[in-house]
C-alpha cells in the first residue's frame, strides 16, 4: 500500500516517521483501510502519554497482503471506539481506559480491568500520583 | 406455571481448570452458556509501569515472569529491541544458541499444555507423562542457566555464557519423538478424546483474525501466519510452519504436537551448527552506560501462545519512557466472550483449555 | 447361618448368659463385624488405588507414612477427623448434616447382604438382589440431598448431573440383573452363586452366556459409582468437586469412605452375578483337595470361598482404576445419550438371549435349579 494514495481520499492525514497520523477521523480511516486494503487484524493498540495528550498507535496487519501499517491519533480524554470494526479492540480499549483514562465513545462495556473499581487515577499516565491519599488504604494522615 | 431464571455462575478465580486466576462470569441456562464475561487482573504486577522506573538491565530479569512457562521469549524480545535500537548484531553462534533455547522452551511449553489440556478433559496420566518429558528440558535449563523457569540467560548483546552439555540436548531430541508417538496412541486415537474435541470450539478464521488471535490457534484455523518466517534469528534455518485447517480443539491439539516435532527438527539443525562452529564471540553492551536513542522501537516474536511484541519509546535515558507488551494470551482470553456462547459447561472447559492461555501473560 | 447361631448360643449358655440376650445380639454382631472389616477393606482400597494410580502414572504413590505407605490412609483419616467441621452460613443445616449419614448408612448396610461364603451371609432374604439394587441406588439420592442443601451452584449442578446419570443407568442395570435372575431362577445371591456351579469351574459362570450383560453392567457400575470416565457429578475440572464442594472434615470423610465402600460392594456384586461369587474357578476347592473331608478342610473352605470372592472383586477394581488412569471424561450429554440409545436396547436384547438360553437348555446350564 502506498500511503500517498490515501492522502486525497482521507483528508487531514499526514505522515510522521513510519506512522500515519489522523486527526479526528480515526474510525473512518480504519473502516476505509479494512474495506479497501484488507487490514483485517488489529494487532494491538498502544497508548503513550506524551504530556499534553495521549497518543494511540493502532497496529494494523493484513493477513492477505502480509503488510503492516501504523495509524496514530492524538487524543485528550475521549476517542472513537473501533470495537465495531475489530473485536480485539474491545480488550485493548478497555485496557487503555483502565491505564490511561481515555474514554472510548461507542465501546459497549468500559470498566476498570486491572485496577479495583473504586481506584482513583490512571497508573500509566505521567501525572499519576503514587500513594494517592484519596485512596482510603493510602491514608498517611492518620498517624496521630 | 414454571418460570425459568438464568443461573449466574462465577467460574474462578480459584478454580482448578482456569489455569491460574482467571475469573469467568457465566450466565447459564441449565448447563448451556448464554454469555461469558472474563474478569482478569488478579495477577496484575504492573510490568509496564515498573519498566518506567527501572533501567533496562534492572528490568531484564523481571521479564521472564511475564510468561513463566516461556520466559526465554520475553527476554529475547527485550534484548532484541535494545540490540536493534543500538545497532548491535549478533555472531552466528550466539544466534544459534538463542534459537536452540527458544525452541526447547517452546517444546516445554507445548508439552505442559498437552498435559494440562488432558487434565481439563479429566484424563490423569497424560499430565504426568508430559511432565516427565518436560522435566528433561527443565533439568537441562537448570544445568545451563541455574534456573528452571526464570532463566535470565539472554543479555543485551548475547548470552550470559556459552552453551554446554550438548549431549543432554541430544538425549532430549532423541527421546521426545518416541514419546510423542506414545501420546498419539494414548490420546489422539482415544474415542472419548476425539468425541470431546472434534468439532468442538470451532474457531472460524475470520473470527480469529478479527479477535487478533495469533500463534498456533490461528494456524490451526488455516491461516499461514508464522513470524518465524521473517525472524532474523531463523533466516538460515529450514523449517515449515504448521498450518492445519480443522479449526476445532482437536486440530489445535494436533497442531501443537506437530509443532513440537518441527521444533525438534530445528533444535537438531542447531546442534549440528553449534558443533561445527565453536567460535563463541560476543560483544556485550555495557549495562551501566546503556541508553537507548530517542525514538520508538518495536519488535515481535512468535511465542508459544501467539505473537508477542514489545514497544519501547525512549527519550535518550537509561529508562524507557513507555514500554508496552503485547501478549497472545490476552486476546485468547477475550475471545472466550464469543467462543463459549451456546456451548455446554463441560465443553466450555475443554475449549478454553484448548486455546492455551496463561494468566501471568494476560495480566502482565 | 444356623450353624453359627447354635455355636453362639452354646457359647453363651456355657457362661450362664440368657438365650434372649443371644437372640438379640446375634443379629447386631454381624453389623458390627461387617463395619469393622469394611473399614479395614476401605482403608486398604484407598491405598491400593493410590499406589496403582501412582504406578500407572510414573509416580511412586504414598510412600512416607509407614512401610510402603501402608499407614497413609490412616493418617489422612485422622487428619480429616481432626479438621474443623465447617458448616457454611446459608446452607440448610439439617439436610446438610443429614446427607453424609444417609450416604453412609446404605453403603454400610448393603455389605451385610453379600454372601461371602456358604455359611456367612449376615442377612439372608429370599429376594436380596432387589434389596441390593435399592440400597445401592440410595446413596445417590442422598448425594443429591447434600448437593441441594449446600446452597452452592457447583454442588447443585453436580447433584443434578448425578440424578440424571443414575436415572439413565439404573434401568439397563436392572435389565441385566433380570437376565441373570432368569438364568439362575433365583433372586437370592446365594442362589445365583450356586446356580453357576459346575464341575468345570469357570465354564459354568454367567459371564459366558451374558457377556453383553456383563459389559453393560460394568459400564453402569462405573456410572453409578461416579468413576472415570463417568465422573461427571464430581468433575474436578468443571465443577470443582461437584456435590461435596462445601463439605469438609468428618462429613467429607463419610462421603469418601462410602464412595470406596460402594466401589468394593459393587465389585462384589458383579463377581456374584457373573463370576460365580465365592465358587472356586477350578470347580473344586483347593482346601478340599489338600485336606479332604477333615474338620480343618471344612473350616478352611469357608475362608477360601471368601478369598475367591474378594480376589474376583479386586480384579474388577483393578480394571476400574486402570480405566481411571487411561480415559478422559465423557461430556455430560453424550453420557445420557449413550445410555438411552445404546445401553438400554442392548440390555433388553441381553435379556432375550438369557430367556432363550433358559428356555432351550433349561436346567442344563444351571447346576441347582
Amino acid at each position: 500500500m502506498n500511503i500517498e494514495e490515501l492522502k486525497p481520499i482521507l483528508n487531514n492525514i499526514y505522515i510522521e516517521g513510519n506512522k500515519i497520523c489522523v486527526n479526528n477521523n480515526l474510525h473512518k480511516t480504519l473502516a476505509f483501510l479494512k474495506d479497501n486494503y484488507y487490514y483485517d487484524m488489529l494487532k494491538s493498540i498502544t497508548a503513550v502519554d506524551i504530556k499534553n495528550a495521549i497518543e494511540l498507535i493502532y497496529n494494523l496487519y493484513s493477513t492477505e497482503n502480509e503488510e503492516e501499517v501504523l495509524i496514530s491519533v492524538k487524543v485528550e480524554k475521549e476517542a472513537e471506539s473501533v470495537s465495531d470494526l475489530y473485536d480485539s479492540a474491545i480488550a485493548d480499549e478497555n485496557e487503555i481506559y483502565d491505564m490511561f483514562g481515555v474514554y472510548f465513545n461507542g465501546h459497549e462495556n468500559l470498566k476498570r480491568l486491572y485496577m479495583p473499581e473504586n481506584w482513583d487515577g490512571y497508573p500509566l499516565r505521567k501525572d499519576y500520583v503514587q500513594d494517592d491519599t484519596r485512596l482510603a488504604w493510602n491514608d498517611n494522615n492518620d498517624e496521630a | 406455571m414454571t418460570t425459568t431464571t438464568k443461573l449466574k455462575l462465577n467460574l474462578g478465580p480459584q478454580h482448578p481448570s482456569t489455569h491460574g486466576v482467571l475469573r469467568l462470569i457465566l450466565e447459564l441456562d441449565g448447563e448451556k452458556i448464554l454469555s461469558c464475561e472474563p474478569d482478569i487482573g488478579y495477577l496484575h504486577r504492573g510490568m509496564e509501569r515498573m519498566a518506567e522506573g527501572l533501567t533496562y538491565v534492572q528490568y531484564l530479569p523481571t521479564v521472564d515472569r511475564i510468561d513463566y512457562l516461556a520466559g526465554f521469549f520475553y527476554s529475547e524480545l527485550l534484548c532484541r529491541t535494545v540490540e536493534q535500537a543500538l545497532g548491535v548484531s549478533l555472531s552466528e553462534r550466539v544466534k544459534t544458541i538463542r534459537v536452540t533455547m527458544l525452541e526447547l522452551c517452546r517444546i516445554a511449553s507445548h508439552l505442559l499444555w498437552i498435559g494440562a489440556f488432558l487434565m481439563d478433559l479429566g484424563a490423569v496420566s497424560p499430565f504426568f507423562y508430559a511432565m516427565r518429558e518436560r522435566e528433561m528440558i527443565l533439568r537441562y535449563f537448570e544445568k545451563l542457566t541455574g534456573q528452571r523457569m526464570m532463566y535470565n540467560y539472554f543479555v543485551f548483546g548475547g548470552v550470559r555464557k556459552d552453551i554446554d552439555y550438548l549431549y543432554d540436548i541430544e538425549d532430549i531430541i532423541n527421546i521426545i519423538p518416541a514419546k510423542l508417538n506414545d501420546y498419539e496412541k494414548i490420546i489422539s486415537e482415544n474415542p472419548i478424546f476425539i468425541q470431546r474435541t472434534k468439532n468442538k470450539g470451532i474457531l472460524e478464521p475470520e473470527l480469529a483474525i478479527n479477535n487478533s488471535i495469533t500463534g498456533v490457534n490461528l494456524r490451526a484455523s488455516g491461516i499461514n501466519y508464522d513470524l518465524r518466517n521473517s525472524d532474523y534469528l531463523y533466516t538460515d534455518i529450514d523449517f515449515k510452519p504448521i498450518v492445519m485447517s480443522g479449526k476445532d480443539s482437536f486440530t489445535r491439539y494436533k497442531a501443537r504436537l506437530e509443532e513440537i516435532r518441527e521444533s525438534i527438527k530445528i533444535v537438531k539443525t542447531c546442534i549440528t551448527k553449534l558443533k561445527k562452529n565453536s567460535n563463541f564471540e560476543q560483544k556485550l553492551i555495557n549495562p551501566l552506560t546503556l541508553k537507548l536513542p530517542d525514538g520508538e522501537f518495536y519488535s515481535e516474536i512468535e511465542a508459544p501462545r501467539g505473537l508477542a511484541s514489545v514497544y519501547i519509546k525512549s527519550q535518550e535515558q537509561d529508562k524507557p519512557y513507555r514500554l508496552k507488551w503485547r501478549t497472545g494470551s490476552y486476546y485468547s482470553v477475550n475471545l472466550l466472550r464469543k467462543l463459549l456462547v451456546g456451548e455446554y459447561l463441560n465443553d466450555a472447559i475443554a475449549i478454553s483449555g484448548s486455546l492455551d492461555f496463561i494468566l501471568p501473560e494476560v495480566d502482565k | 447361618m444356623n450353624y453359627l447361631y447354635h455355636l453362639y448360643i452354646e457359647f453363651l449358655t456355657k457362661y450362664g448368659i440368657p438365650k434372649l440376650f443371644g437372640d438379640i445380639t446375634f443379629y447386631v454382631l454381624p453389623f458390627c463385624l461387617s463395619a469393622a472389616v469394611l473399614m479395614l477393606v476401605v482403608l486398604f482400597l484407598v491405598l491400593f488405588e493410590r499406589k496403582l494410580l501412582g504406578w500407572l502414572t510414573q509416580r511412586k504413590g504414598p510412600n512416607r507414612v509407614g512401610i510402603w505407605g501402608v499407614l497413609q490412609t490412616l493418617a489422612d483419616a485422622l487428619k480429616l477427623l481432626l479438621k474443623e467441621n465447617v458448616t457454611p452460613d446459608k446452607v440448610d443445616k439439617f439436610l446438610f448434616n443429614l446427607a453424609p449419614i444417609l450416604v453412609f448408612i446404605p453403603a454400610m448396610t448393603v455389605f451385610c447382604i453379600i454372601p461371602f461364603s456358604a455359611e456367612y451371609t449376615f442377612v439372608n432374604t429370599s429376594t436380596n438382589v432387589i434389596l441390593y439394587l435399592v440400597l445401592v441406588a440410595f446413596p445417590m439420592l442422598s448425594l443429591f440431598l447434600g448437593g441441594w442443601a449446600s446452597n452452592n451452584k457447583y454442588a447443585l449442578m453436580g447433584a443434578a448431573r448425578g440424578i440424571a446419570q443414575i436415572l439413565s443407568y439404573e434401568i439397563p442395570m436392572t435389565f441385566v440383573v433380570l437376565s441373570v435372575v432368569t438364568l439362575a431362577a433365583s433372586m437370592n445371591m446365594t442362589g445365583i452363586t450356586l446356580a453357576q456351579y459346575s464341575r468345570n469351574g469357570l465354564l459354568g459362570w454367567f459371564f459366558i452366556p451374558c457377556i453383553i450383560g456383563f459389559l453393560i453392567m460394568f459400564i453402569c457400575v462405573l456410572a453409578e459409582l461416579n468413576r472415570c470416565p463417568f465422573d461427571l457429578p464430581e468433575a474436578e475440572s468443571e465443577l470443582i468437586c461437584g456435590y461435596n464442594t462445601e463439605y469438609s472434615g468428618m462429613r467429607f470423610a463419610l462421603f469418601y469412605l462410602s464412595e470406596y465402600t460402594l466401589l468394593f460392594v459393587n465389585s462384589l456384586f458383579m463377581s456374584i452375578m457373573f463370576f460365580g461369587g465365592y465358587l472356586s474357578p477350578f470347580g473344586v476347592y483347593l482346601s478340599q483337595l489338600l485336606f479332604g473331608d477333615t474338620h480343618l478342610g471344612t473350616v478352611l473352605v469357608y475362608f477360601e470361598q471368601a478369598f475367591w470372592l474378594c480376589l474376583k472383586a479386586f480384579m474388577i477394581i483393578f480394571v476400574i482404576i486402570w480405566i481411571r488412569a487411561t480415559l478422559p471424561r465423557l461430556a455430560s450429554f453424550d453420557l445420557l445419550k449413550f445410555s438411552w440409545t445404546i445401553l438400554i436396547p442392548l440390555a433388553i436384547f441381553n435379556l432375550f438371549i438369557a430367556v432363550f438360553i433358559k428356555y432351550t437348555m433349561g436346567g442344563a446350564l444351571c447346576g441347582l435349579s
